[in-house]
């Protein structure tokens, strides 16, 4: 709308995955808030780096990541899950309706959240022992 | 978001404001004079207190709260449920700011979040004479508490999980 800023809906109807669904509304959140930290050409890069991470896991080209094809993502960026809990991400995650599969924009929220949630864990497992001790208030302040 | 019903604060019998005070604040957030002060609306009025807008996901909750029609805002009648509300909360706040201070310190939110489980917020309004009216808006969340109680057998408000479990709580309540 000409308006100097991108509002939410407009930024939605700009992004599409590759089935011609448009990016669901968490997505389109978080990407927002990037865009007022680094501005829009950096957002457009954070989106094609997503989008060629995503190509280059979704094997058989359907469009989509299955669980299997997330587990060998996330395996490659370095993270150590197991497939059922894969398997149950995925599910979870996956558009209603559909088979349970992410499309790009599914993909990016769930990687995205995994980073910053395995940053918290971090923080508080300084020992390294792949577990944590935390009170009530810990986790609220995640 | 239904659920938040279930959860009012228990009454403090908070005496009913002013209705002429009420509409004058009621019409200073309500900008474009629709009848009904949206989220966009109670956003731009609501202030945590830094330069940060106000949590949208927050203020979606409280006018699902209290918008029974499912419009999308509250009109006065409603607001006027959001505006006691709040004060039953600040009274509650008022019982645990043991030391009167105008502020829970760790301590004291231990106590209240301990004795409740909600996840705290400060509100300020500011009233027509631009004076700060502080209270402390308690937003429940019982999913956070329900997760956390599943891992926490023996209720002492300490869990211990490992890496996945852990994801697996987050990724429930986000």
């Amino acid at each position: 709308d000409r308006s100097g800023y991108i509002s939410a809906k407009e930024l939605k109807q700009a992004l599409m995955n590759s089935n011609n669904s448009s990016f669901n509304d968490e997505t389109c959140m978080m990407m927002l808030r990037r865009v007022d930290v680094f501005g829009f050409s950096a957002l457009w890069t954070f989106l094609q780096q997503w989008r060629a991470v995503f190509q280059q896991f979704d094997r058989d080209r359907s469009g989509s990541i299955n669980s299997n094809e997330m587990h060998q993502a996330l395996s490659q960026m370095g993270y150590n899950l197991s497939p059922q809990f894969i398997q149950e991400l995925v599910n979870r995650y996956s558009a209603r309706g559909v088979n349970r599969v992410l499309q790009l924009d599914r993909f990016i929220q769930v990687c995205t959240q995994l980073q910053s949630m395995t940053q918290a864990f971090r923080e508080k497992d300084t020992a390294m022992t792949g577990n944590v001790r935390m009170s009530y208030e810990d986790f609220l302040s995640v | 978001m239904a659920y938040h019903n279930q959860y009012r604060p228990p009454h403090y019998n908070s005496a009913p404001p002013d209705q002429g005070f009420l509409w004058n604040i009621f019409q200073r957030v309500d900008k474009d004079r629709s009848g009904a002060i949206s989220d966009t609306e109670l956003q731009q009025a609501l202030s945590n207190g830094t330069w940060t807008p106000f949590n949208p996901v927050t203020v979606r909750s409280i006018i699902s709260m209290f918008d029974r029609e499912n419009k999308g805002g509250v009109n006065f009648n409603e607001f006027a449920g959001v505006w006691k509300y709040i004060s039953d909360w600040q009274n509650i706040f008022r019982t645990y700011d043991k030391d009167n201070s105008g502020f829970i310190d760790k301590n004291e939110l231990k106590q209240a979040l301990t004795g409740f489980g909600e996840f705290v917020i400060i509100v300020i309004f500011y009233d027509s004479q631009n004076h700060r009216q502080c209270c402390l808006f308690l937003f429940f969340n019982p999913l956070l508490t329900d997760v956390f109680r599943r891992y926490d057998t023996d209720q002492d408000g300490w869990i211990q999980v490992s890496y996945e479990q852990y994801l697996s709580m987050v990724f429930n309540v986000v």
